[in-house]
């Protein structure tokens, strides 16, 4: 009963998901022969299968094409389905990241077969009875999956990756069969998310502000005042509504949660809605012309004004702080 | 073939309650209540609907005179008794006058007018079938005139002016005879091609739209099924991910479109450039129950494809606000809420497929109790100093409960009129208390974005806190709380009287407990959809407005009212195209108001952030904030 795992690699070996799955799918067979499948560049791959034979593999299989330099579902979809008919094995598993749902999908479409992510545990059988990690997390699925090979990948995290050295494993090379059209989905360009600023999610400052900025052109001092900070823009639904800014940048319980050390929320009453998204802020700022306004009431300072008069003012401060 | 494409259908029990359909055939179907909401299109679709049935006989009689010039039916039989009354043959001519000006009523509206509700309509099919109703028609005038000519007519020819009138057009030679026969079998003809050509048609309604009325819901339009998980395996059904999984009555009301485009006239977001359209909807499933249902007849277990995207695409299923207009407006009782919800109810719990702006909101639902993910420790705290009992497990039970709602309880806005509310219920001397932290969501957003597990699992913990606390009589000031209470938990066992906060409260201010002073601003009452339309509740808030100010109506009102855009959990999802409550705002603000008055805490939010957005000076506030206000006036 042999159990085969994709391996993806990470900037240095195997990728940390993947030797989860191979711990994961060495607990499905325990003492069986476990291979690993890992797309390689011609000739490479020697280290990577080093690394996997310290994590239980049996065999490692290192399907080498050119396109394998970077992500090519549909070609490693076709490896995997290759070797799934050389091999003949019990089940296929993946990590169930992106790239590894994404594989294991194409597999399932070229076999016919199902797929069952994000999987937490599951039984060798027929059929297979497993459990899946459903609804981000909030909902535990007791599934059963039928045809063979079974085709599953495991929920990030679900197990520890632990090292489980085989006796140097064998190394198997062998070069898919591709057409034109199994190369159509490939990697273009690499663009880097957020290039230059900071992340929402992720800032220790931000600085927000509603419908009180006035237009698109109303930023340029929230704009200012959070680069001073180190900080990044947020703002409320309102202005995504009125199209001043992009829905990336909206902060709020259908936008971005954020949980800074300091939000400084400008221009902005306070709606639920909002206030469900930055509940996770540490010290809260308020700058509005409503002293009534319901941000108030969780404001730890608050400052009555115009945030075209408050927000300037801010940051000349800043800077006459730090002496420019 | 139809009748078996409806039984494809998933089961659902619409057999109750015989005198209540009964009610609705004739009011309906004979009545053409629904039809006369718009005058002219109703009175058109009258007159050709009320001549069919006064000409139907006349078809009978054409039938036998087709083979026969002369048949001599017997005395005895009722065709040719009915075939020598004169004033039968007066309302033939009549109706049969009636029907062609319905007819030519349809075209200067088809094609001079060209209303914006049959965009996406089949256009063409249209005009054919009024032609062929116009030939119908005009066949058997001429035929009756042709019979005239010749004596042949059983009835006294002087009761039938237009036949009478017409027939002096024909001599009555050979040839005269030859056209008498020409015109009964054209006439035949024309009846019989129609017949052929109706099952293809959406001209179907004739069959279908009786049917389908008879079993429309008769009560609580608010109310959604509750799917049973309770049931073996294989009759678990998730809503419907395809054909075979629409209940029987969702097919039949696919069969029963035929394309009048009210439902798409009335919706909030097909008004505001959304892609849904009701009318759409329904021809989308149509053709996919049509295109998929004889592949399920032929077998069972046959795979068909997914209604989502395959009949409609993801962003009409999310488009809908759940406000109803489109039931309310369509006049062979097709219930478009059902379906949007059931195919909601598909994607979310075997999918995991839904706007995924909604997922904190469903988290929070289930796991703290409100849909903001607020501590449920601090429920109670809006009502601090107002001297509200909170029940404590054990207490004795209130006179009157009060469900504050999650809105009411932790949205800064609708705490203002939460405040009011108790305020006055205190002042006018009623014994009322709050469950405090033991209140929760009531499920109503989980369940409108089709996750029925959440919702089901809120409504049990929730019916037995209820009735753990002893509570009969509930007050509460969110109609989407009030729709859920009333119509809803009965399905899992709470039975209460649920009076929303504008009922008690005229209730008080008519026995003399509460006394506004009246006041001289112009108020314009915005009706919440899960009030008016759900649930009748359209005369409480008005006088309460009355009582307090000059109320002044806004052009969809009452149960024709237009949503805030809130409905259907879309206080959670983000709007995409124009924004339904800038809409309704444009609206309140033409009549000339100074007070937008509103009765949700939802339609609160909405409609003030719409104000805001638009830079408007009108303010926005809930009725009984108006009414508390007018109790302190000077």
């Amino acid at each position: 009963m042999t159990v085969l795992a994709l391996v993806e690699r990470g900037p240095e070996g195997p990728d940390e998901l993947s030797l989860q799955a191979l711990a994961f799918a060495r607990s499905l067979a325990p003492g069986e022969p476990l291979h690993a499948l890992a797309p390689v560049r011609g000739g490479e791959g020697t280290e990577l299968a080093a690394t996997l034979g310290e994590h239980g593999v049996s065999t490692v299989h290192l399907a080498e094409h050119e396109a394998f330099a970077a992500h090519a579902p549909v070609a490693l979809a076709r490896a995997v389905v290759e070797l799934v008919e050389r091999l003949a094995p019990a089940a296929v598993v993946a990590a169930g990241s992106e790239r590894g749902n994404e594989v294991l999908a194409h597999v399932g479409a070229l076999l016919d077969l199902p797929l069952a992510t994000n999987c937490l545990e599951a039984a060798l059988g027929e059929p297979m009875r497993l459990t899946r990690l459903r609804w981000g997390g909030s909902l535990l699925e007791e599934a059963s999956l039928h045809g063979s090979p079974k085709l599953l990948t495991v929920a990030p995290h679900a197990v520890p990756a632990e090292a489980a050295p085989a006796a140097g494993p064998a190394v198997e090379r062998f070069t898919p069969s591709l057409t034109d059209a199994d190369l159509v989905v490939r990697v273009v360009e690499r663009v880097q998310a957020a290039a230059g600023g900071i992340s929402l999610a992720d800032a220790k400052v931000v600085v927000s502000a509603g419908r009180g900025a006035g237009s698109a052109e109303g930023f340029a001092v929230i704009e200012e005042l959070a680069a001073l900070l180190g900080g990044a823009v947020g703002c409320s639904r309102a202005v995504t509504m009125a199209g001043w800014r992009p829905h990336t940048d909206q902060v709020g319980q259908t936008g971005t949660k954020i949980a800074p050390d300091v939000y400084i929320a400008c221009g902005i009453s306070g709606a639920t809605q909002h206030l469900a998204g930055c509940k996770g802020a540490k010290t809260l700022l308020a700058i509005n012309t409503d002293p009534d306004a319901p941000i108030l009431a969780s404001a730890d300072y608050a400052v009555i004004g115009d945030l075209h008069e408050v927000v300037p003012a801010i940051s000349a401060e800043i800077r006459k702080a730090r002496g420019r | 073939m139809l009748v078996r494409l409806v039984r494809l259908g998933a089961p659902l029990a619409r057999r109750d309650d015989l005198p209540k359909r009964l009610r609705n055939e004739a009011v309906v179907v004979l009545g053409q209540r629904k039809l006369l909401q718009r005058l002219v299109p109703g009175l058109m679709h009258a007159a050709i609907f009320w001549g069919f049935l006064v000409l139907f006989p006349t078809i009978l009689l054409a039938l036998v005179h087709a083979a026969d010039r002369e048949p001599g039916l017997p005395d005895g039989s009722v065709l040719g008794w009915l075939d020598r009354q004169g004033w039968f043959a007066f309302l033939v001519d009549l109706f049969a006058c009636l029907v062609l000006a319905g007819v030519a009523t349809a075209f200067a509206i088809r094609k001079v007018q060209r209303p914006r509700r049959f965009e996406g309509s089949h256009l063409r099919e249209a005009d054919l079938i009024l032609a062929l109703i116009a030939g119908i028609v005009t066949t058997l005038l001429a035929w009756h005139a042709s019979q005239i000519a010749l004596g042949l007519n059983a009835w006294p020819a002087a009761w039938s002016p237009v036949s009478d009138a017409l027939s002096g057009v024909f001599g009555d030679g050979t040839a005269t005879e030859a056209l008498e026969r020409a015109l009964v079998w054209a006439h035949v003809l024309i009846i019989l091609s129609f017949l052929v050509y109706l099952p293809y048609s959406k001209h179907l309604h004739i069959v279908t739209a009786a049917v389908n009325v008879f079993f429309g819901r008769t009560r609580a339009r608010g109310r959604l099924e509750p799917l049973r998980f309770d049931l073996p395996e294989e009759e678990l059904r998730f809503g419907a991910g395809t054909a075979a999984e629409l209940t029987w009555k969702e097919i039949l009301d696919t069969l029963s479109c035929t394309e009048c485009g009210r439902c798409q006239d009335v919706c909030p977001a097909y008004a505001t450039g959304k892609e849904l359209s009701p009318k759409l909807l329904i021809m989308g499933l149509r053709d996919h129950v049509r295109a998929e249902g004889p592949k399920l007849l032929a077998d069972p277990a046959a795979a068909t494809a997914p209604l989502v995207p395959g009949a409609v695409s993801d962003e009409v299923v999310w488009d809908c606000v759940t406000c109803g207009a489109c039931v309310h407006e369509c006049p062979v009782s097709i219930e478009h809420v059902d379906h949007i919800v059931d195919l909601r109810r598909h994607l979310v719990m075997v999918e995991s497929r839904f706007p995924v702006e909604a997922d904190p909101m469903l988290r929070d639902v289930e796991r703290a109790g409100n849909p903001w993910g607020k501590p449920q420790a601090e429920r109670a705290a809006w009502a601090e100093g107002l001297g509200l009992r909170v029940l404590e497990p054990g207490d004795p039970a209130p006179e009157v409960l009060y469900w504050v709602g999650c809105a009411g309880s932790f949205d800064e806005r609708a705490r203002v009129s939460a405040r009011a509310t108790a305020r006055l219920l205190l002042a006018a001397g009623l014994e009322v208390a709050i469950l405090g932290p033991r209140e929760s969501c009531t499920g109503d957003p989980a369940r409108r974005m089709g996750n029925e597990y959440v919702f089901q699992s809120l409504a049990e913990r929730n019916v037995a806190t209820l009735d753990a606390a002893g509570a009969t009589k509930i007050v509460t000031s969110c109609p989407h709380c009030f729709n859920t209470l009333a119509n809803e938990y009965p399905d899992f066992g709470g039975r209460y009287e649920v009076v929303h906060h504008t009922e008690l409260l005229a209730e008080l201010v008519r026995e003399g407990r509460l006394r506004p002073r009246p006041g001289a601003q112009a108020i314009t009452y915005h009706d919440s959809c899960y009030l008016a339309r759900h649930n009748d509740v359209l005369a409480a808030p008005r006088e309460l407005v009355g009582a307090v100010g000059r109320p002044l109506e806004m052009a969809r009102s009452g149960r024709r009212t237009f949503c805030c855009g809130a409905g259907g959990a879309h206080m959670w999802l983000e709007e995409r195209g124009s924004a339904i409550n800038e809409e309704r705002v444009r609206e309140a603000a033409a009549t000339g108001a100074e007070t937008l008055a509103v009765a949700c805490p939802f339609c609160t939010m909405m409609l003030d952030d719409g104000v805001k957005q638009s830079g408007r000076e009108l303010r926005v506030a809930d009725v009984s904030t108006l009414l508390a206000e007018a109790l302190e006036r000077p």
